[in-house]
C-alpha cells in the first residue's frame, strides 16, 4: 500500500502535495520516480523499464506492506481534525454525490462503507487522498479529474472522522427481543 | 415485542399455521368459491413441461409449471435432492434453466455460467464460463451486482454481464459465440436483466434508473450477435421509435410530436432514467414485446417538471422494428421513485362477462392493473398493498389521484409516504395459476418518509437527488406473499411475513405455490387458501425465484438460489450483505433484526418428494 501512496503523491506534482506534509526518507523518492514512470509506460532513461519494475518489486515492504514500518515519505492531511474543514467536507459529501454511493454518513450503500473502520484500500491520508484523486478499479471514479487537490484533502478530512466509533467486531444476539411479525 | 395474535399464532404454530397466515382483510374462504374459470396464459410453456427455458418459463411470463406431482396432500415429503454451490456471494436473484437434461445457471457479479449434467450422479459440470467482465461494474450498479438469469435458444444461451455485455454461449461446447457491448458504463449503465429471445431476437436493456442514464431497449441478432434495433424510452420520436403505428389509450388526442422530450424541461430527458432492467414480456399473436421503465433521474421531481414520459412507463413494442405501439405511465412524473420495471403478466382473463386479452402488472406504486395488452386501456386497477399516497386510480384518464400531503419536494421532509420506495412489489416476479386463475405475488409492506434534494448530474456517479428512510407498513409486518383475483382487483388470501418477500413465486399444476423468504426459509402453500404445507430452512435469505422441472428419472424437481442481496439485501440489511467479507456496517434501519436470521450465500438448492 504505502509505495502506491507514495508514488502517486508525487504524480500530484506540486500542487497535489502541497497541502502534504513530507516526513523523511528522500532517498525513496527516486525509486519512487521511476516506478511512476514505468507503471504510466512514461518514457525512461537510461534503466528499461523492464529492470526498474523488477527492482520495484523486489522491495519487501510493497510485497508485504503490513511487515515493516515505512521508511519513506508519509502523506499527511493539512486539514486533519480541522473542524472547520470536516464541516465544508460533509457538504462536498453531499454535493458531489459521495453519499449516494456510501451511503448517509459513508456507512455503506452500493459502495463500500466508510465508517467501519476497515478499509479497501488503506485508510492512511494518503492512502484515503489516493482513492479520491485516482480512483479504484471497482467503480470510484477519479476525482481528481474534476475537483482540487484541495477539495481532495477536505473530503478526506471528512472521511476519516466517519471512523470514531468504528469496529464493532461482535454482535451478541442472545438477550435481545425478537421483533418479527408475521410468520 | 409480540401482540396477542401473533403469540396465539406461534403457540399453535405446528397445528394452525394456516389460520394465522390469512390476512386480516381477506376471510378464509373455500377452494371452490376462490378460483376464476376461464383464464388461460397467453402462450404455450417454452420446450417440454419438464424444462425451463425462458427466465419466466413462458413468453407470458407465468411462471407456471405444468408439472404435477407435488400436490397439497404430498408436499409435506419434500427434501433437499442435492445443492450446488455457485461460488459467489452476492445477491442471487433470477432462477436457473433446465434444457435437454442440464442445468445452466448464470451467477452474480463475475457471471460465471455453469451447465450442469442432471443425467449423471453428482451434477457434473459439463462447462463452466467465465467471462470477461470489467470489475468497475461493480461500483457502477446501483443495487447489488445481481444477475436475472439467462434464455434459452436455438442451442444457445444468452445473458447480460453487469459490465454492459450481452453474451451468447453454445450450450454444446461452452465456447462464447459472441460478446456484444450493449451499455455504457462510463454514462452509468450496466446490465442485469434477463434477456428475452423470440423469433431470433435477443431483448435487452440496461440498469441505471439512479445514474442519470437515458433508458433504452435493444434487439440483437441470435445468430451473429449483431445489434438489429434500438429504441430509447425518453427523447425524440425518432429515437423512441414513435411512428404512425404509435396510438397510446389515454392522451391520444394529444398528436404534438417529440412528447418523450417536451414532457421534461429543457434538456433534462438526456438523463432522465427510465431503463429497462425488468422483466419482459412477448405475446406471439400479437407480435408484441411489453417492458416496463425505471424511475425518472432524478427522484427530486423539481429537476425535471413535465410528465416525463416514458420514464416510470408500461410500453409495448413490435418485435420486429422496436417501433412503439402503445405506452402507459402508471406514475406520471413520479416523484416516489416507483418505477414501472415489474413484470407484465400475459393472461386472457374473463372480466365482467367478456374474455379480455389481459396484462396483469403490480406496479411499484402499489396499484395492480388489470390492462388490455392489445390498447393499454386500464380495466381495473385496485391497491394490493397498504398504501397512502394515491386515492386510487381515474379510470378516464389512467392516472393516480395523488393524496394531500403525499407528493414529494425538494428540501421539504414529507413523511408516512405508503408504499415506500421499494414499491407494493419490486423485481421479485408474480405467478399465475390457471388451475386457480388466481395471481401469487410477492409483496412489500414499507412506509417512507421522503426529502428531495437538488443533486449535480456528474456522469458514472450516482443521480439520485433525494433520500428514503424505511420502516415497517400498518400492521408491522414487512412483507406478504398475496393470492389476488385480477378480474376483480381482489386480495383472495394472503402469508404474512416478517420482512419483505424479495424472492419470485411458482406456480404448479399440482396446486401448489413455492416461495422463499429474506430469512431463508423456502415454502410450499396451497394455491387455493394459502395453508403452509411445508418449509425448509436455506442456507441464506431467497431472492431468487423457484423453477420445476423434470429430472431423467422422472420425478419432479424445483429448484430455487439462496443467496441474500440485491437492493433489499446489500443496501437495506445493513452488515448481512456488505460489499466485502471484512466490511463491518451498520444495521440498516429498515430491517435491523434479520443479521440474526441469516447471513450472505450463494447455493442452489434443489427438492424433490
Amino acid at each position: 500500500m504505502i509505495p502506491r501512496s507514495l508514488r502517486f503523491g508525487l504524480m500530484l506534482g506540486v500542487a497535489g502535495v502541497a497541502g502534504a506534509l513530507v516526513d523523511q526518507g528522500i532517498t525513496r523518492i527516486s525509486h519512487a520516480q521511476e516506478a511512476t514512470r514505468a507503471a504510466l509506460h512514461l518514457p525512461t532513461a537510461p534503466d528499461s523499464s523492464q529492470d526498474l519494475a523488477a527492482r520495484f518489486i523486489a522491495h519487501p515492504e510493497h510485497l508485504r506492506p503490513a511487515q515493516r514500518p515505512l521508511r519513506g515519505v508519509v502523506l499527511r492531511n493539512p486539514y486533519a481534525g480541522n473542524a472547520s474543514a470536516i464541516a465544508t467536507g460533509a457538504k462536498l459529501f453531499v454535493a458531489y454525490n459521495c453519499m449516494d454511493c456510501h451511503g448517509a454518513d459513508g456507512s455503506g450503500a452500493m459502495g463500500p462503507s466508510l465508517a467501519d473502520g476497515r478499509w479497501h484500500f488503506g485508510g492512511d491520508d494518503g492512502e484515503i487522498f489516493e482513492s479520491i484523486y485516482q480512483g479504484r478499479p471497482d467503480g470510484m471514479p477519479a476525482w481528481g479529474t474534476l475537483i482540487s487537490p484541495d477539495q481532495v484533502w477536505i473530503l478526506a478530512a471528512y472521511v476519516k472522522s466517519l471512523e470514531k466509533d468504528a469496529n464493532p467486531t461482535t454482535e451478541n444476539f442472545t438477550g435481545q427481543a425478537e421483533a418479527r411479525m408475521g410468520h | 415485542m409480540l401482540d396477542a395474535r401473533s403469540f396465539a399464532c406461534l403457540a399453535a404454530a405446528a397445528l394452525a399455521l394456516a389460520a394465522c397466515s390469512r390476512s386480516d382483510n381477506a376471510a378464509p374462504r373455500d377452494s371452490a368459491s376462490v378460483t376464476v374459470a376461464g383464464a388461460h396464459i397467453a402462450a404455450p410453456h417454452a420446450g417440454a413441461a419438464g424444462e425451463w427455458r425462458l427466465p419466466a418459463g413462458d413468453y407470458a411470463s407465468s411462471r407456471y409449471s405444468e408439472l404435477d406431482q407435488v400436490t397439497p396432500g404430498n408436499a409435506k415429503n419434500l427434501h433437499a435432492a442435492w445443492t450446488f454451490s455457485t461460488g459467489v456471494l452476492r445477491g442471487h436473484e433470477g432462477q436457473p434453466l433446465v434444457v435437454d437434461n442440464t442445468m445452466y445457471l448464470v451467477t452474480p457479479y463475475p457471471n460465471v455460467s455453469y451447465a450442469l449434467d442432471l443425467t449423471k450422479e453428482g451434477q457434473p459440470l459439463r462447462w463452466k464460463v467465465r467471462p470477461e467482465n470489467s470489475q468497475v461494474a461493480v461500483g457502477i450498479a446501483c443495487c447489488d451486482v445481481v444477475n436475472r438469469g439467462a434464455a434459452f435458444d436455438n442451442g444457445k444461451i444468452f445473458y447480460n454481464l453487469l459490465d454492459g455485455h450481452t453474451i451468447a454461449v453454445d450450450v454444446a461446447s461452452g465456447n462464447v459465440l459472441w460478446r456484444t457491448k450493449m451499455a455504457d458504463m462510463s454514462r452509468g449503465e450496466t446490465m442485469t436483466m434477463a434477456p428475452l429471445v423470440a423469433k431470433g431476437k435477443v431483448i435487452v436493456g440496461s440498469s441505471g434508473g439512479e445514474m442519470g442514464v437515458r433508458g433504452w431497449i435493444a434487439a440483437i441478432d441470435e445468430s451473429t450477435g449483431n445489434e438489429v434495433w434500438r429504441a430509447y424510452n425518453i427523447g425524440p420520436d425518432s429515437d423512441i421509435k414513435v411512428g404512425a403505428r404509435f396510438k397510446p389509450f389515454y392522451g391520444s388526442a394529444d398528436t404534438s410530436k417529440n412528447q418523450g422530450a417536451t414532457s421534461w424541461s429543457g434538456d433534462t430527458w438526456k438523463t432522465g432514467g427510465a431503463a429497462v432492467w425488468g422483466w419482459l414480456s412477448y405475446d406471439p399473436a400479437l407480435n408484441l414485446v411489453y417492458h416496463g421503465t425505471s424511475n425518472p433521474g432524478p427522484w427530486n421531481g423539481r429537476q425535471r417538471p413535465g410528465d416525463n414520459k416514458w420514464s416510470a412507463a408500461i410500453i409495448a413494442r413490435d418485435l420486429d422494428t422496436g417501433e412503439m405501439v402503445w405506452a402507459f405511465q402508471p406514475t406520471p412524473h413520479d416523484v416516489w421513485d416507483y418505477d414501472a420495471v415489474n413484470e407484465n403478466i400475459l393472461v386472457d382473463l374473463p372480466v365482467s362477462g367478456r374474455t379480455r386479452k389481459a396484462l396483469v402488472h403490480f406496479d411499484r406504486n402499489g396499484f395492480a392493473y388489470t390492462m388490455d395488452r392489445g390498447t393499454g386501456e386500464v380495466i381495473l386497477a385496485r391497491p394490493y398493498v397498504p398504501m397512502n399516497w394515491s386515492t386510487g386510480v381515474d379510470l378516464k384518464t389512467g392516472r393516480p389521484v395523488i393524496a394531500a400531503g403525499k407528493a414529494t419536494d425538494q428540501g421539504v421532509k414529507v413523511t408516512n409516504i405508503c408504499p415506500s420506495l421499494e414499491g407494493g412489489k419490486n423485481q421479485q416476479p408474480a405467478a399465475f395459476s390457471p388451475v386457480t386463475g388466481l395471481f401469487y405475488v410477492p409483496t412489500n409492506n414499507l412506509c417512507m418518509d421522503f426529502e428531495a434534494r437538488d443533486v449535480t448530474y456528474v456522469a458514472g456517479t450516482p443521480y439520485i437527488g433525494g433520500s428514503a428512510p424505511e420502516v415497517a407498513g400498518p400492521g408491522g409486518y414487512r412483507g406478504e406473499f398475496i393470492a389476488w383475483d385480477a378480474t376483480t382487483g381482489r386480495k383472495v388470501w394472503g402469508i404474512k411475513e416478517p420482512y419483505p418477500v424479495w424472492g419470485g413465486a411458482l406456480a404448479t399444476k399440482g396446486g401448489v405455490v413455492f416461495y422463499g423468504t429474506l430469512d431463508g426459509w423456502f415454502k410450499a402453500v396451497d394455491a387455493r387458501n394459502g395453508t403452509l404445507l411445508w418449509k425448509f430452512k436455506v442456507g441464506s435469505g431467497v431472492v431468487g425465484n423457484p423453477i420445476a422441472y423434470t429430472g431423467p428419472d422422472g420425478k419432479e424437481y424445483v429448484a430455487v438460489y439462496s443467496g441474500i442481496g440485491g437492493d433489499m439485501g446489500l443496501l437495506i440489511a445493513g452488515d448481512v450483505a456488505a460489499n466485502l467479507p471484512y466490511d463491518v456496517r451498520t444495521r440498516g434501519s429498515t430491517l435491523p433484526d434479520i443479521a440474526r436470521w441469516t447471513s450472505w450465500g450463494g447455493m442452489l438448492f434443489v427438492f424433490s418428494l
